[in-house]
């Protein structure tokens, strides 16, 4: 028995080695959140900056091209992190109340030695529970909203940028949940959200800033997660983005929330990097363009089945 | 057998991180012990081509004789599957019932004869259904139950295998 249990130790050391391997690598800009503002594209064609038609994605390596280090998530995580990040300001006490109400799947595992030790991220980074007894609304298929359509896209699923042949919006189309929203660029003002019925992509207009599209979004449905970690957004908050295209293959964006009922200052993001990736590689069967892909209500109820099996939830 | 068990998973222990950050889609990976990989011949029952993971039941025979009947799901979704040239039709087809492959498995921490399947190969050795080929994990082919977890990995007030 003992021969086995060493046999066994042994086959499990290159493992651990590539495991370790992998940590050591890491994005290039982990822990350097001013590292991601410069762009590792060396493309030095000619180009439009005002013009985001396309599609883009932060892992252009499976797409057979260069990889972007800065389009990464910063911090001390492997870089699939996808969340708003940044520095979240302290929470009102209603804030904190939603707040310990959503129990995100996603983070280190509340209890865990790392969430323990890890006291330099703040707590939503650290209590993550197992799926099957959170409450992901993305676990119900529910729409994910703006923010978390933004942070989430770009890794697994992409997103695409369309100019309107009028140039009086944009559409952004997201891959995963098949989701969509316009930037008015027709001179509209935001909405009054009393006005309007809530929506979960929000209303948005845009103007320019130099080459920086500057959009504010208001009108927010406030069953909506702002990122898969469960921090929450009400129906009166305001989302400035402020995307850039500082390179011909990169795009990129910097978030800030203010929403005043929740956080008690605004709220600045990570930077957000995105690649260009031209039609011809993304394709499947000659077929080019982001994939339709929904969250098929009856497939999730058969998924959270396994979920909940995997959890021994009764 | 526990004793070797131990000895192991605390050798293992040693070299691995205790607890990855759980950033996988739908967060499955938190559900699933994929710090302590092991490998194991089966045989395919059905296959699910679904999001927001593939799902999967298949069997295992141990040593003794036993057929053990496992249900688990794929860690990579459909959109990566899809993109890596594994579309639904061709994943199905690769993946029918009856079919031998030897999977790449991360026993639930709830411990019994559930998993997330890591990496999958058929009977030539080559990579299917996956894009995963740098997974690594302890042969434990016949192995009754597998690895199961222990230690921190095991949820609490879940019975063993």
């Amino acid at each position: 028995m003992t021969k086995i249990a060493t046999t066994v130790a042994l086959a499990l050391v290159p493992m651990a080695m590539l495991v370790q391997s992998a940590i050591a690598q890491g994005p290039p800009n982990r822990g350097n959140p001013q590292a991601a503002s410069v762009s590792s594209d060396t493309d030095t064609r000619a180009y439009n900056k005002r013009d985001f038609n396309g599609l883009w994605a932060r892992n252009p390596q499976a797409y057979g091209l260069p990889r972007c280090p800065e389009c990464a998530d910063p911090g001390p995580w492997p870089p699939a992190s996808y969340g708003f990040l940044g520095t979240p300001p302290p929470r009102t006490p209603e804030g904190q109340k939603l707040f310990d109400m959503n129990k995100p799947g996603r983070g280190f595992e509340l209890g865990s030695e790392e969430a323990n030790r890890r006291t330099d991220l703040d707590v939503g980074m650290r209590r993550a529970v197992l799926p099957a007894f959170g409450n992901d609304p993305e676990a119900r298929c529910e729409p994910l909203g703006l923010a978390r359509l933004i942070t989430f896209s770009g890794g697994g699923a992409t997103m695409e940028m369309i100019h309107s042949q009028a140039n009086d919006r944009i559409l952004q189309r997201f891959e995963w949940t098949w989701d969509n929203r316009e930037i008015w660029l027709d001179g509209r003002k935001i909405p009054n959200v009393d006005d309007y019925l809530p929506r979960y992509n929000g209303y948005s207009t845009a103007r320019w800033e130099g080459d920086t599209l500057v959009v504010t979004s208001t009108g927010f449905d406030d069953r909506q997660w702002l990122d898969q970690y469960g921090y929450p957004i009400s129906g009166k908050a305001v989302l400035e983005e402020r995307w850039e295209r500082p390179s011909p293959n990169r795009l990129r964006v910097q978030l800030t929330l203010t929403d005043p009922a929740i956080y008690t200052a605004p709220w600045k993001s990570s930077l957000k990097v995105w690649t260009l990736i031209p039609k011809d590689k993304m394709a499947i069967g000659g077929w080019s363009g982001i994939l339709e892909d929904r969250c098929v209500p009856s497939d999730e109820q058969k998924f959270n089945e396994f979920r909940d099996h995997a959890a021994g939830k009764k | 057998m526990k004793n070797a068990h131990r000895t192991v998973l605390s050798t293992v222990a040693a070299l691995l991180l205790a607890t990855p950050f759980v950033a996988a889609h739908h967060g499955s990976a938190i559900s699933y012990d994929t710090t302590h990989l092991w490998s194991t011949w089966a045989t395919v029952t059905s296959f699910s081509y679904q999001n927001p993971h593939p799902t999967m039941m298949f069997d295992r025979t141990t040593k003794d004789g036993t057929v053990e009947h496992w249900v688990s799901e794929l860690l990579t979704n459909p959109s990566v599957l899809a993109r890596a040239g594994w579309t639904r039709g061709k994943s199905v087809d690769a993946l029918k019932a009856g079919t031998r492959v030897k999977l790449y498995v991360g026993t639930s921490r709830a411990g019994g004869h559930s998993g997330i399947v890591m990496k999958i190969e058929n009977e030539q050795g080559e990579n299917i259904v996956g894009d995963r080929s740098d997974v690594k994990a302890v042969d434990l082919d016949g192995v009754p139950n597998g690895l199961q977890p222990t230690g921190e990995k095991k949820l609490p007030g879940q019975p063993g295998a």
